[in-house]
């Protein structure tokens, strides 16, 4: 399979009711429903910088090393998966004081724009278009599998 | 399952991906779209029961014949997520905030 070098970014964010430093400790502490370690069949954590975690769920492992912990506001770590096609890509969640919440905002960069994880949102796009054409201009266009699926190489 | 699951559900079948095609090009009847399947009639049946579980679908009664047409919306959910681990964090947050939401409730309790 030939790897593009362009990389994928997202961010998400949301409010968590409660204060900067009770959320960023939410987010080491397994035992909180959400974090990526609660998760997990099997897991090792050392949140400090040069620390390393493992976590393993269905089968897959992911494994990172914290590159940045500053209680409480932010904590930036690599995150490697067979997804990342061995590659370090990065995570960073922020923790920044909102009235009386926190404002929590994850960013999941570095990823490998590789066609595995990308080859659906090509359908999607292409079902888009159709849609927007059926509803928009009102022109049609015949569905065809094979042009809405590029061909991806396994 | 949640409507996202329903959606990539329905649209995972060969069959029901060509029977959205055929709908995209506007609403047609049950024999229509049946026609160009070489699949019995009832399995048909059972893949419009998924589109339409999943809301792609809509049947549509004029006078004695049933419409059948094609809604997009619930795609434009599924067009959001564009790669895998956005939606696992989205559900990591969901979840991670929902934790705190609860505390907070009991808390006030």
């Amino acid at each position: 399979m030939e790897n593009s070098k362009k990389t994928l970014e997202f961010k998400l964010e949301r409010t968590i009711p409660a204060s900067v430093s009770e959320v960023f400790d939410g987010w080491l502490d397994p035992k909180i429903p959400g974090n990526p370690w609660n998760a997990a069949e099997k897991f090792l954590l050392d949140p400090k910088v040069d620390g390393l975690f493992y976590w393993a769920l269905k089968g897959t492992s992911h494994y990172g090393r914290f590159t940045e912990v500053e209680r409480p506001t932010r904590i930036q770590h690599t995150w490697v998966s067979p997804k990342t096609l061995g590659k370090e890509s990065t995570v960073t969640v922020t923790f920044e004081k909102k009235e009386e919440d926190t404002l929590m905002t994850l960013v999941h960069s570095d990823l490998p724009d590789h066609e595995l994880a990308r080859g659906h949102e090509k359908g999607w796009s292409y079902f888009l278009e159709t849609f927007s054409e059926q509803f928009g201009t009102g022109s049609r266009k015949e569905y065809r599998w094979d042009e809405a699926h590029p061909a991806v190489t396994k | 399952m949640d409507r996202l699951s329903d959606v990539l559900t329905a649209i995972s079948h060969p069959t029901r991906r060509v029977i959205i095609g055929q709908l995209a090009n506007g609403p047609a009847r049950f024999l229509e779209i049946a026609k160009p399947h070489d699949t019995a009639l009832n399995a048909v049946t059972k893949h419009l029961k998924m589109l339409e579980r999943a809301g792609l679908i809509e049947r549509e009664r004029r006078g004695r014949e049933v419409l059948i047409s094609f809604r997009g919306e619930p795609l434009r959910e599924v067009a959001g997520w564009v790669h895998e681990y956005e939606r696992f964090w989205n559900e990591r947050l969901d979840q991670f905030q929902q934790y705190f939401r609860d505390k907070k409730k009991k808390g006030k309790k």
